[in-house]
């Protein structure tokens, strides 16, 4: 059983967990979480604790370095050298979406879920979404699940290009990267092709999805069938390069038993040798096997993300044969009253919902995000290596600020 | 194995641009044939961020218009301010831009839907141009552009 959150309500704690693929809310759990901490201080502090002794400083990085790129805080301490602990303040990012919900109908907190993180946009628009699906008891139909299922394995690709990119822009391969940046570009025209928006905002709605680009099935088709086949090529010479394999081989390595205390879930949990991943719970997945490395280290992370990747193009290509023209209809049962859980396996791991509806108002909601969880991972995995592996360390992760400050 | 030319010869990765007009102003003349820019992200949702990813592929191929991306706001001729302001980027953004080196100019863009501050009320200095919507990639580069005021 896994820790994704914990529920503050009426000076009573709630718990949301997973196990075996179910996520649900446990108001007395009989277990003890390794990472209840963690959680608990979220929005105030991700890390291990502070080193100090002779010699040792602390090196301040972010909010504004080229090296971070997005609004948040890494206090890393050293004496010069070996990284000896890893705090993050996340808080630069802090939005306060969750209590920006409150009073708002379903439809409109569903355009805040997108404004989360801009590209997991889609994660959290389905995984919200499906909670207040759950309180309405709307059943979406065959169709609806197939284009959603074509979303999120676009979302999964454009992400883990860029993660991918990064490491290659890390360790200085110019050729490798340029090609990976035009890939990654053109996924995003991929997207605004089948969604009409390049971050696939905007689509997703309850019980439906506003889906009307249908004239463009067969050039969506082709586009992926190149970028599988131009990624593939790319991904196999890019293990050719020893310059970069050698940055990332044993670099911020994780353990299966660590990843586990840490909540960890996503392709960073997979690269530790646990096939963890909701996909598989979804029949419309058809035999999903997850993709899994053992070595825990950014190798392996990038290695299993790669893999997504093609895996990710085949599921799109599949579920677009099996797409059909008719009008997509729905029957709202709405109820007004009532709460409900929604969860989908993003780019990065679980993106989970609690809401309650008053009136067909949220009344509470709480949104578990992956990067909390890869940020701990990445301030554990971190230490003890050399400040130059931070990028290799830190993008082998693919987190997000604004995924884990909400 | 192909070796890594193969796309670049067979298939060319850079597209021909064609600039739109932007309501923006122009800084200086001395901008016309390069110009340096310093993206700051002040508590956007990462959107913006990943367009400026995106403006750096090379379909866009910036640096053919002079256009070069700086590690540093010391080296910036243009400051790119993504997103609407969180409490705690006001003091690091006041101090980003006290780093510029004269001249420079400022560029706002954000969504006008977002919750914080928009740094439009902050009385930010040479704020060249201000969008309150998010812009793709050719949507910046074209923004860009006309700061400099190039032809395309």
């Amino acid at each position: 059983m896994r820790l994704l959150g914990i529920l503050n309500k009426n000076d009573t704690e709630e718990f949301l967990v997973e196990n075996e693929g179910k996520i649900f809310i446990d108001k007395s759990p009989n277990n003890k979480f390794d990472n209840y901490e963690l959680i608990k201080n979220r929005d105030k502090f991700i890390g291990n604790s502070e080193k100090k002794g002779k010699g040792v400083f602390n090196f301040r990085y972010g909010p504004v370095s080229a090296g971070v790129g997005q609004a948040g805080v890494f206090n890393i301490k050293t004496y010069g050298e070996r990284i000896l602990s890893v705090s993050i303040d996340p808080s630069y990012k802090k939005r306060n979406i969750e209590q920006l919900m409150i009073n708002k109908t379903p439809k409109d907190a569903l355009r805040l879920a997108e404004s989360v993180c801009g590209n997991f946009a889609f994660s959290h628009s389905l995984a919200f979404s499906r909670a207040i699906e759950n309180i309405y008891g709307l059943d979406t139909d065959e169709n609806t699940k197939r284009i959603r299922v074509i979303a999120l394995e676009l979302e999964r690709i454009y992400n883990h290009i860029y993660v991918i990119t990064r490491l290659s822009k890390g360790a200085a391969q110019n050729v490798l990267t340029s090609h990976l940046e035009w890939l990654f570009e053109e996924s995003l025209r991929t997207n605004k092709l089948f969604s009409s928006e390049r971050f696939l905002k905007n689509f997703n709605s309850i019980g439906a999805v506003n889906f009307s680009n249908s004239n463009n099935i067969d050039t969506i088709k082709e586009r992926i069938k190149i970028l599988e086949e131009k990624f593939g090529e790319l991904y196999q010479h890019s293990l050719k390069s020893w310059n970069f394999i050698d940055r990332i081989y044993k670099t911020a390595s994780l353990t299966s038993k660590q990843a586990i205390s840490i909540g960890l879930t996503g392709p960073s949990l997979r690269a530790t040798g646990i096939g963890d991943d909701l996909r598989k719970n979804e029949d419309i997945y058809e035999n999903f096997k997850a993709i899994i490395r053992t070595t825990g280290d950014a190798l392996a992370r990038m290695e299993v993300r790669a893999y997504e990747i093609l895996h990710s193009c085949d599921i799109i290509l599949t579920q677009l044969d099996k797409l059909q023209d008719e009008t997509l209809k729905h029957h709202k049962k709405e109820q007004k009253n009532g709460a409900g859980v929604g969860y989908c396996e993003s780019p990065s791991g679980i993106v989970a919902y609690y809401v309650e509806l008053k009136n067909n108002l949220v009344d509470y909601v709480y949104i578990s995000t992956p990067s909390v969880f890869g940020y701990k991972a990445f301030a554990d995995s971190f230490v003890g290596y050399i400040f130059t592996d931070f990028s290799f360390a830190l993008d082998s992760f693919g987190i997000n600020f604004a995924d884990c400050a909400r | 194995m192909k070796p890594w030319a193969i796309y670049g010869i067979t298939k060319k990765l850079t597209e021909n641009f064609k600039k739109t007009k932007k309501d923006v102003k122009s800084i200086s003349g001395v901008f016309k044939s390069s110009l340096h820019i310093f993206p700051i992200d002040v508590g956007n949702d990462n959107e913006l961020n990943f367009e400026m990813e995106a403006l750096a592929s090379p379909q866009y191929n910036i640096h053919r218009f002079g256009i070069f991306f700086t590690d540093s706001p010391r080296h910036a001729d243009i400051l790119l301010i993504l997103g609407k302001v969180s409490e705690n980027m006001k003091e690091p953004l006041a101090e980003t831009i006290a780093q510029l080196p004269e001249p420079f100019g400022i560029i706002i863009i954000e969504d006008k839907n977002d919750t914080k501050t928009g740094a439009k009320n902050l009385n930010l200095p040479n704020v060249v141009g201000y969008f309150d919507k998010k812009l793709e990639a050719k949507e910046i580069l074209s923004v860009l552009l006309n700061v400099m005021g190039r032809e395309v």
